[in-house]
């Protein structure tokens, strides 16, 4: 089995790293700058679960070194147009395509040009981050990564196999029967802390010291919850238990990487992760009033940021 | 008449700069620091109406080179404690205090110290900051407003104040329904403070976002409804011009609570909107835009309480 791997950022270089460790075959799609580092360096992991430096393969065009079983997409969801204009070359008549990101709306985006039959589920859960000298930072102690078909279907073989090469990464996760349950679980989660640790500019924990952060906290996971649950997918109450425990430890350090993305003055999944799952609760009649000043807040930066007014004194 | 001034600030600052350069007989109660730069150097303005240096007499106890008619309190509510111990040895039998702050928290805080018949009401509309070197950079309003709290003629402190300001040039002066116009600025101030906090931009960048102009026109509402519950509804024409500007494509004003924000300084989030939202709550009033802009003004300040600001 084939994987080509778009991007070798944060997400796709652990997974692929990983991957290759345990003996599968892995290629990386990136462009030429990146292609000379980690010809120079080799593909660096720095991991509390083990450092490792590997050389890798790398390909500059989608249409090389293939055909591919797999095709993983770790891109931002802002730059889905280029990702799939790199990576179209790659897909052959059975090439399953599986999208680690963020939110829902790539998978139409996908299924539109690809057709869904090509497409895949796939979510990661994961804390890592590039540095700027090109290494892997993998943070979290956990590292879990599940694929699956959507619909319900049985797995196709590649996935099947891609899952098994998962589990002998040693990485969590693996084939998931309702990998589309999952997709959404992560995003009621997410959406809740990104569209709060954006709109308050604070850790969960600095929210939680506002008079009505818990508040806060509490009624923007259940709109959340509110729109998975009218689009067919109430997370299961373990699920929820968990993003409310998670997102409610007084003193947390914890925030959504969105939030270091607007201190950097970098462009942000606004529109993915939270515009999105307004849009989705307006169809389904579902009120999300909370989320909608997030929005307006990501928006605002947004603006400031195409004007070149972040990082300069706004008076 | 003699009229002191605490600090010498953007607003205060420019203030006693024109009241002194109109010959009126100005002091101003200074930090050791600031006193000797302004020693030295006067009261420096940078101003589209002219540049100048002021000289001002200058004191750094609240005792000396009283006593005084006047005294002006321009600082920021979370100050106010200090400003207090500070002004307190100069406030005599005869002095009215005129504070110039922002909201209505303070008037509470200055009656009980110093008793409700020495505190007038005032506020100034004039925009500005300190430069680098503590020069007033004045950026054109320049108005002021003061009167008697309780609609009684004006005192004679505050009659002779308003001579002042006209002889000076300064707009506005005596205003027999100060309440009035301290809830029309407090206003527009719970609205763009609120909202350019929350959304960390100008009324430009927040008039960008879809609901952007929406949502600022909602926070405004909330907080005329506050004013007309407290007995002080605006004018329609007041919250029309007020809303057109908070609204305004392009807008290139902000509050300055923002550049506190963002220079990782103190701010008056809960005298501008902490303290509109809890009366808002007194009269049974639904404020849900102050109350985010309240939480977030929280959690910058549990942030800046751990050290958390970058």
């Amino acid at each position: 089995m084939k994987t080509l791997i778009l991007g070798a950022g944060a997400i796709g270089g652990y997974i692929g790293g990983r991957l290759q460790q345990s003996g599968a075959d892995v290629t990386f799609l990136v462009r030429p700058a990146r292609r000379e580092a980690l010809a120079k360096n080799g593909l660096v992991i720095k991991s509390p679960k083990g450092d490792v430096t590997q050389k890798v393969k790398t390909v500059l065009k989608g249409g090389e070194g293939g055909p591919y079983d797999i095709v993983l997409l770790t891109n931002k969801a802002y730059d889905m147009e280029s990702a799939i204009e790199a990576i179209a070359p790659a897909i052959s008549l059975n090439t399953a395509i599986v999208p680690l990101l963020n939110g829902m709306n790539h998978l139409d985006v996908l299924d539109a040009k690809f057709g869904a039959g090509h497409v895949a589920g796939g979510v990661a859960r994961i804390g890592v981050a590039l540095s700027p000298e090109g290494e892997i930072r993998h943070t979290s102690p956990f590292a879990a990564f599940s694929v699956g078909e959507r619909g319900g279907k049985p797995a196709r073989p590649a996935l099947i196999e891609f899952a098994d090469a998962i589990k002998k990464a040693g990485l969590d996760g693996g084939l998931h029967e309702n990998i589309v349950q999952d997709l959404w679980d992560k995003w009621v989660f997410l959406c809740t802390l990104a569209a709060l640790c954006c709109l308050m500019r604070g850790t969960s924990g600095d929210i939680l010291a506002a008079e009505e952060g818990q508040a806060i906290v509490l009624e923007t996971l259940e709109e959340c919850r509110k729109v998975a649950a009218a689009s067919g997918f109430d997370p299961s109450a373990q699920g929820l238990g968990f993003a409310r425990q998670s997102l409610s430890q007084k003193g947390s350090l914890f925030a959504a990487s969105m939030l270091h993305d607007l201190e950097k003055g970098a462009m942000v999944e606004a529109d993915h992760v939270v515009g999105d799952m307004i849009a989705r609760g307006k169809k389904a009649g579902v009120a999300t009033p909370n989320l909608r000043l997030a929005y307006a807040h990501l928006q605002v930066y947004l603006a400031r940021r195409a004007r070149g007014g972040i990082g300069k004194p706004a008076l | 008449m003699k009229i002191l001034f605490l600090g010498a600030g953007a607003v205060g600052g420019y203030w006693a700069a024109r009241l002194a350069q109109a010959g009126l007989d100005v002091t101003c109660l200074l930090r050791e620091k600031r006193a000797e730069t302004v020693r030295k150097d006067g009261l420096v303005v940078k101003s589209p109406k002219g540049d100048f240096s002021q000289p001002v007499k200058v004191v750094t106890k609240g005792t000396d080179g009283g006593p005084y008619d006047v005294i002006v309190l321009a600082c920021k509510g979370y100050d106010l404690p200090s400003a207090m111990d500070a002004i307190a040895p100069a406030v005599g039998a005869n002095t009215t205090i005129v504070p110039i702050l922002n909201g209505h928290m303070h008037f509470a805080t200055l009656d009980a110290r110093f008793g409700k018949n020495k505190v007038a009401g005032g506020l100034a509309r004039i925009g500005g900051m300190l430069g680098p070197n503590g020069e007033i950079l004045h950026s054109g309003a320049s108005g002021v407003s003061f009167g008697e709290r309780d609609g009684k003629p004006a005192r004679a402190a505050l009659v002779e104040l308003d001579a002042a300001c006209k002889k000076a040039g300064i707009v506005g002066g005596l205003n027999a329904n100060i309440n009035q116009d301290l809830w029309d600025k407090w206003i527009m101030l719970g609205a763009i403070a609120g909202m350019c906090s929350a959304m960390r931009g100008t009324v430009g960048d927040i008039a960008a976002s879809e609901d952007g102009a929406a949502i600022m026109a909602e926070a405004l509402d909330e907080c005329r409804k506050v004013a007309a519950a407290e007995g002080y509804p605006p004018s329609d024409k007041v919250v029309g011009a007020i809303r057109a500007s908070l609204t305004q494509k392009g807008g290139k004003s902000v509050a300055s609570i923002l550049g506190d924000i963002e220079k990782g300084g103190a701010v008056e989030g809960k005298q501008i909107v902490g303290d509109m939202l809890a009366r808002a709550r007194q009269h049974g009033l639904a404020a849900p835009t102050l109350r985010f802009a309240y939480a977030h003004l929280q959690t910058y300040e549990a942030r800046r309480a751990r050290g958390g600001l970058k």
